[in-house]
């Protein structure tokens, strides 16, 4: 994981469904911010921040091909992202596994001493 | 309570009674027996709880395979209702394993009657509002969108 500062803005630019949107258009290809503003109800200015909002964030790069800024998404803060979470679901998993066995193993001990008491 | 939506929700039914379930979040015997992955250690002597509205749990853990790791547990107790209900904040600091960073996070555990004495738990889980930005938008919905982005960048 590269730091929570990373995290935190990747975060903060998944937090606008617009700009997951423009994510989404970035999967299938690298496109102008004429043709990433042409789906959306707003204007080129306001796609234009979205995407410095991703760049800043890593989640997009932009490179210049001639007259044509591309921008292209990048994989791998989404990736820790998810990791964040895939992490905790993991800790519980293994975490409330232990407790099942916990639990049916206390309450076979229980019974075993109520058996002996009778 | 925390109107955002979660971005962790896990449910899980345990053979065992409400009351039962609930002692083995709030019984510190019973908390080491259980908590983190295989392999740590919860010193009894470094537990203390105080359960209820307002109380706390903390604990130290340790890792004997790789002693330079040492995480402290620090729980603020928001809400109790006792059998039913935990609700709060977990602070983690120390050294973590699996190149975490210190954090907190907000969370609710429930309990709830299943049939044949059984019990269900629901554990929700936010993440630190510094890592999600003010945003008021669902996170299961970022997640699914997020999903099926991943799933089509490493197609």
């Amino acid at each position: 994981m590269s730091g929570t500062d990373q995290l935190s803005a990747v975060f903060s630019a998944l937090a606008d469904p617009t700009r997951r949107a423009i994510l989404a258009e970035l999967a299938d290809r690298d496109a102008t911010v004429t043709e990433l503003t042409a789906p959306f109800q707003i204007s080129m200015p306001a796609v234009s921040r979205h995407l410095k909002t991703l760049e800043q964030a890593g989640l997009i790069s932009r490179t210049r091909s001639g007259k044509l800024r591309m921008s292209r998404l990048e994989a791998a803060p989404l990736h820790d992202a998810a990791d964040w979470i895939e992490r905790f679901r993991r800790f519980w998993d293994t975490s409330l596994t232990r407790l099942d066995a916990h639990l049916a193993a206390i309450q076979a001990a229980e019974r075993t001493t109520h058996s002996k008491e009778h | 309570m925390d109107t955002e939506t979660p971005q962790l929700v896990i449910s899980r039914v345990f053979d065992a009674p409400r009351q039962l379930v609930y002692r083995a979040f709030t019984d510190p015997d019973h908390v080491a027996a259980w908590w983190g992955p295989i392999g740590d250690s919860l010193p009894r002597d470094e537990m203390e709880f105080d359960v209820r509205p307002g109380g706390y749990q903390r604990w130290t853990e340790v890792f004997p395979a790789q002693p330079d790791l040492r995480v402290h547990i620090h729980i603020d107790l928001t809400d109790v209702a006792d059998g039913e209900l935990l609700d709060g904040v977990i602070h983690v600091t120390g050294r973590l394993p699996g190149g975490f960073e210190p954090f907190e996070t907000r969370f609710r555990v429930e309990f709830h009657d299943e049939p044949d004495g059984r019990t269900r738990l629901e554990i929700r889980q936010w993440l630190p509002a510094h890592l999600t930005g003010p945003s008021e938008q669902g996170w299961t919905e970022a997640f699914s969108k997020l999903d099926a982005l991943l799933t089509s960048v490493e197609a």
